[in-house]
């Protein structure tokens, strides 16, 4: 009977308003420092500061056979541990709602911006493809026809947003069934994808190792294509995520899904949604989808004249420019669950050592209270400003670098000023949300 | 092609990131110990074919106040506060009184379980 709740019994309070306006402020000050003070010259993904290989011994132990089928079997024993919670009680202190919204989905951003595209390795989709594969002795990259190129990223953007109105419209998404019913239907819809096109499916098809890779090339640490573990600049990674039909798509649902996250919790659209105008659910499905839409709308809008003012294709730019727009996405997510994370995580850590309900404490955790562990409001307000402005920074360099190579001299300036006005326009409507929202 | 760059400006941009946190450091800085209050924060709220009034809105305590919610539905529901953990059951037309202290700062959605209407968010500073 107790079913709308479990994941976020707490939420961040409000920003204080001086403090989004100073973010407000310090963005649009570093949009103009950028345009001013920076390089002339593209320097981001040239080459001219290669990736330095780590020390030999690292690399050795980086290189070691088994380390995939190790992360092939933690992903699995994983997933077979936490489908447990499936067989337990539909309550509160049912772990799976916390796992899949918490653990998985945020823990996947701080994972990914260590590590980079961890979810390839891990994805237990994948290994039991590979399995099946195997097993058959078949080749696995090789499916019944290849991977259409026009198709791009447009299966992961789908998947995101389908994932999305999950977390943030679903009725009941906390609920064992509905949570169950999606997960199936995922999995069924990506082992498909794999029997039809290969194992090369999960890399454009597969959201979560979409948003892993596209998150993950922000890492510090990455894997040259020979191998070799490197040691690189983040923006290096993030400036060579390349044009692909629906990469534009994909990263505005990201941006757009979490500015919908905050305002569902303004008051005045729980107004909406309660004014029994039309079913909630799909009031939610219309207001996921405007804000999407919104992100969308000014993207393309600024992109659009960006490429009028510099003379290049209108195209073109939109994709060329996708990548900047990954930061800002990443600073606005992290100052969205940062406090989700640390303290519902604990909760979920908690609740897992006993999935069925027993009573029972298998992984020694279920005596674990949930600690502040730095997450004041003071604090957490701080940090939520700090790292939207240093999204935009990001965003704004990798902008800048990429109209250098985009535009010429003389129209390189005035190019980027629509981009610029588009990522305050971003940073400044995160920042409002958390104000308002 | 490009010409060869000896270094990228790599300080130019901790440099900016530095001026942000300095910025905006200060201004995060002014919350003080919350003064607990005597004052008892109470909530009214009725619910009637599937419609709240007052329409959900944002009601703010300090931290330490006592608040008390009475709400009245016309069909038997369950009142519950988030991150509280509180819940009281309502018989149709009958008031259902929760009363707590809130000792925990943050956001907190006060909703109702069987037809899933939030009431208010409780905002404790």
């Amino acid at each position: 009977m107790w079913l709308a709740h479990g994941v976020g019994g707490r939420q961040d309070l409000p920003i204080p308003f001086g403090l989004a306006l100073t973010g407000a402020l310090v963005a649009l000050v570093v949009s103009f420092v950028a345009l001013g003070a920076l390089w002339r010259e593209p320097r981001l993904g040239t080459g001219t500061e290669p990736p330095r290989p780590l020390p030999a011994p690292v690399q050795r132990v980086a290189s070691a056979r088994a380390w995939p089928w190790l992360c092939r079997l933690v992903g699995l024993v994983v997933a077979a541990y936490v489908g447990l919670g499936f067989a337990g009680p539909d309550t509160a202190d049912n772990p799976t709602a916390g796992v899949v919204y918490v653990l998985f989905w945020v823990g996947l951003l701080p994972l990914s911006l260590l590590f980079g595209p961890v979810w390839r390795a891990l994805n237990p989709l994948r290994t039991l493809h590979l399995l099946a594969c195997l097993a058959l002795r078949r080749d696995p990259s090789r499916g019944l026809r290849d991977l259409p190129s026009g198709l791009g990223y447009w299966p992961a953007a789908g998947g995101l947003f389908a994932f999305v109105w999950l977390e943030l419209v679903a009725p009941h998404r906390v609920s064992l069934p509905v949570i169950g019913g999606w997960l199936g239907g995922y999995a069924v819809a990506m082992l498909a994808g794999a029997v039809v096109y290969g194992s090369r499916w999960f890399d454009r098809g597969d959201a979560f190792e979409v948003y892993s890779a596209v998150v993950g090339r922000l890492a510090v640490l990455a894997r040259r294509r020979d191998g070799t573990l490197v040691r690189r600049h983040p923006l290096d990674g993030i400036a060579g995520l390349r044009p692909a039909p629906g990469l534009v798509a994909f990263v505005v649902v990201l941006l757009g899904s979490t500015m919908y996250d905050s305002l569902s919790n303004a008051p005045i659209w729980v107004r909406v949604l309660q004014s029994g105008a039309a079913p909630a659910p799909l009031l939610g499905t219309i207001g996921l989808a405007l804000v999407c839409a919104l992100v969308l709308a000014a993207y393309l809008g600024a992109t659009g004249l960006a490429g009028r003012f510099g003379g290049r294709p209108v195209r073109e730019c939109a994709g060329e420019l996708a990548h900047s727009i990954v930061p800002i996405a990443v600073g606005y997510l992290v100052a969205h669950y940062f406090t989700l994370f640390v303290l519902e995580g604990q909760r979920t850590l908690a609740l897992l050592a006993d999935p069925l309900g027993t009573g029972a404490d298998w992984l020694g955790t279920g005596s674990w209270t949930v600690r502040a562990l730095g997450t004041s409001p003071a604090g957490t307000a701080l940090l939520q400003v700090t790292v939207i402005v240093l999204g935009h920074v990001f965003g704004t360099v990798l902008a800048h670098d990429r109209a250098l190579r985009l535009f010429d001299r003389r129209t390189a300036v005035v190019g980027q000023l629509p981009l610029l006005a588009l990522m305050v326009v971003y940073t400044t409507a995160g920042l409002l949300l958390l104000f308002a929202a | 092609m490009m010409p060869p760059h000896p270094r990228r400006p790599r300080s130019a941009y901790a440099a900016v990131a530095l001026l942000a946190l300095l910025l905006i450091g200060p201004t995060a800085c002014g919350d003080g110990e919350p003064a607990a209050t005597g004052t008892v924060e109470t909530v009214t709220v009725t619910v009637a074919g599937g419609t709240v009034s007052p329409a959900p809105s944002r009601i703010e305590v300090t931290r330490g106040q006592t608040v008390r919610i009475t709400a009245t539905s016309d069909v038997a529901d369950m009142v519950h506060v988030h991150g509280y953990d509180r819940s009281v059951t309502l018989q149709p037309g009958v008031a259902g009184t929760v009363e707590f202290v809130a000792d925990r700062d943050g956001l907190f959605e006060v909703e109702t379980h069987g037809q899933d209407l939030q009431l208010f968010q409780l905002v404790v500073r």
